[in-house]
């Protein structure tokens, strides 16, 4: 197991998080904890075991790959956007 | 005491679904501030829906199977046309787009949902604390709490508000403020109930339940919001659909089995007490009890906080202020996001995403993630193997009873611990149900079955045989 680094801004990056210093601190105190908690996990052997995410027996769960669609659920999704243009979401530019 | 089946019964031989639903409104507007159970009622139509059942009634129509009985749902559920925020700043003028199956076939089935319920932010939580809007508090002692995250909901059934309401279930989100509340909640066996609609936390542990005062009441619900869905890939028909409506429930030849890792050291006296008395009378009734041992119980809390964080990470990525919710300034997109997600989100939020993006980060992902997942396959063959020996398990649900408001709050494990009951239920993806079992201090303490993959029936049946020889599901602040 690799020893845990907890790099808090590099975690904050991929959370998409802007932190105050306040949180920063918070965060830097209480995750760890936390982490060690569960590093507990490495006492169960599960050498033999597969790792699921879902105990069903489904698989492939899938429909025809034929555009179904609500016109009404549509417009309801695109009133919800907080700003659109021409029924399309609109965004600020990625670089501006 | 108002039930969904009495309720039911009383509109399909002439009392007035409108009055009803009127006084239940009445009740939630002259009491509710107190409580603090429900962020908003939808009391136009509600009251338009209910004068339509009363006039379906009167032009001799069948009536739907729950037509007329006022229900409220938790604020991560989609009811469209509605505001679905799951407590949280990000969503709160969040308006649904579309029902989500349950509320669907609620509907379809003549329920009347009254309002949306309070719950911890995001459903991170046990006490319904983390709500960014409010506080709810415990209709039994308005200084506790509630429990959570479905204290909302919970508390609604408890001061008598509604006789029935949905919640949602991660880590015992229903069943432990359900115990906290002195109420009946179950969590239903994974993929038995339709999650499109409910606003995911963990894909693989959330389910949608019950919140009732009775057994019978929340068979009846499960039994309408249940079954296959074609948009939700997790979704089945179970094999023990048919739940019987009056759930003719008997400890005879029940094999009961009490795992001795529950019963721990620290545990509330007065909790173990109660839960003891309630094996002794079963065994009364014909139980036959054995102790049994799961020894990867130990290993469910870590799991689960190894899994829950990363899901919930990886399910609260699109929440960056684009299409949902309020814009936040920024002077590119990045910025944007940044100042959406730190405005939007609250600390046990942000928290875990943090957490959860660590665990899936690159290095660890094998060693927290993969392990958790293996761990989470080996509890779920554990209970399987226990589960050839008895019928159903009997645990406390809750450790303590409700605690003071704001307390433990700065404390993340110590709040972590109050769930280590009813974790491995979502953990193994199995049946639980809590039901009220005594008191300690006037606070409700909480039972729990838990069955095995697929044996909801079964567990709604052990619940009523409970339920048939107590009256502890009978008391309550606001029950008439």
């Amino acid at each position: 197991m690799p020893e845990i680094e907890l790099n808090i801004d590099k975690v904050a990056k991929l959370s998409y998080l802007k932190l105050t210093d306040a949180e920063r601190k918070q965060l830097a105190e209480q995750l760890p904890s936390i982490v060690s908690y569960v590093s507990k996990l490495q006492e169960v052997d599960t050498s033999k075991i597969e790792s699921k995410a879902y105990l069903t027996d489904l698989n492939n769960v899938f429909r025809e790959d034929v555009a179904k669609m609500d016109s009404a659920e549509r417009e309801a999704i695109i009133n919800g956007f907080p700003k659109q243009k021409g029924g399309a979401l609109e965004v600020p530019g990625v670089f501006e | 005491m108002k039930t969904v089946l009495g309720i039911r019964d009383a509109i399909r031989t002439g009392e007035s679904a409108e009055s009803i639903v009127r006084a239940c409104l009445s009740k939630i507007h002259a009491e509710d501030e107190k409580i603090g159970a429900f962020l908003e009622t939808f009391d136009d139509e509600a009251i338009a829906e209910a004068k339509e059942i009363d006039a379906m009634r009167e032009r001799g129509e069948d009536l739907p199977r729950l037509a007329g009985v006022p229900i409220a749902i938790k604020d991560n559920m989609c009811y469209k046309g509605h505001i679905a925020s799951c407590s949280s700043k990000m969503l709160a003028e969040h308006k649904a787009a579309y029902d989500a199956t349950v509320i669907k076939r609620l509907k379809e089935a003549g329920a009347i949902i009254v309002g949306r319920t309070n719950m911890d932010e995001f459903a991170m939580g046990s006490s319904t604390e983390t709500s960014a809007f409010k506080k709810t508090k415990n209709p039994w002692h308005t200084g506790k709490v509630p429990g959570g995250s479905s204290g909302g909901s919970s508390a609604a059934v408890a001061a008598g508000f509604v006789p029935a309401a949905l919640g949602s279930d991660t880590g015992g989100s229903i069943r432990q403020p359900a115990s906290l509340c002195g109420v009946t909640g179950m969590k239903p066996s994974y993929g038995r109930v339709s999650r499109y609609g409910l606003i995911a936390m963990a894909s693989s542990l959330d389910q949608i339940g019950p919140i009732t005062h009775t057994a019978q009441d929340a068979s009846l619900i499960l039994e309408i919001i249940q079954g296959v869905d074609e948009k939700d890939a997790t979704s089945r028909d179970p094999k023990d659909a048919d739940l019987p409506e009056f759930v003719s429930a008997s400890f005879k030849g029940l094999r009961i089995g009490v795992p001795k890792e529950y019963f721990i050291d620290g545990m509330d006296k007065e909790v173990r007490k109660s839960i003891e008395a309630a094996i002794d009378l079963m065994k009364t009734q014909g139980a036959e009890v054995k102790e049994v041992s799961l020894p990867l119980t130990e290993y469910s809390m870590p799991a689960y906080y190894i899994i829950q964080p990363a899901e919930v990470s990886s399910n609260l990525a699109r929440f960056d202020g684009m299409r949902y919710g309020t814009r936040a300034p920024g002077s590119n997109l990045i910025e944007s996001y940044l100042q959406a997600r730190a405005d939007g989100f609250g600390a046990e939020v942000k928290r875990r995403i943090m957490l959860g993006n660590f665990i899936l980060s690159a290095g660890y992902y094998d060693a927290f993630y993969k392990k958790a997942l293996a761990v989470k396959t080996a509890i779920h063959g554990e209970f399987e193997n226990v589960f050839k020996e008895v019928d159903v398990l009997v645990t406390p649900t809750s450790p303590s009873v409700a605690w003071d408001l704001d307390a433990k709050f700065n404390d993340p494990i110590t709040m972590y611990l109050s769930d280590i009951f009813t974790t491995t239920a979502n953990i193994a993806g199995l049946p639980a149900i809590s039901v009220p079992c005594g008191f300690a201090e006037g606070l409700p303490i909480g039972l729990q079955f838990i069955g095995a993959f697929d044996n909801d029936a079964r567990v709604l049946n052990a619940a009523a045989a409970y339920q048939a020889i107590t009256d502890f599901h009978e008391n309550g602040p606001g029950v008439e």
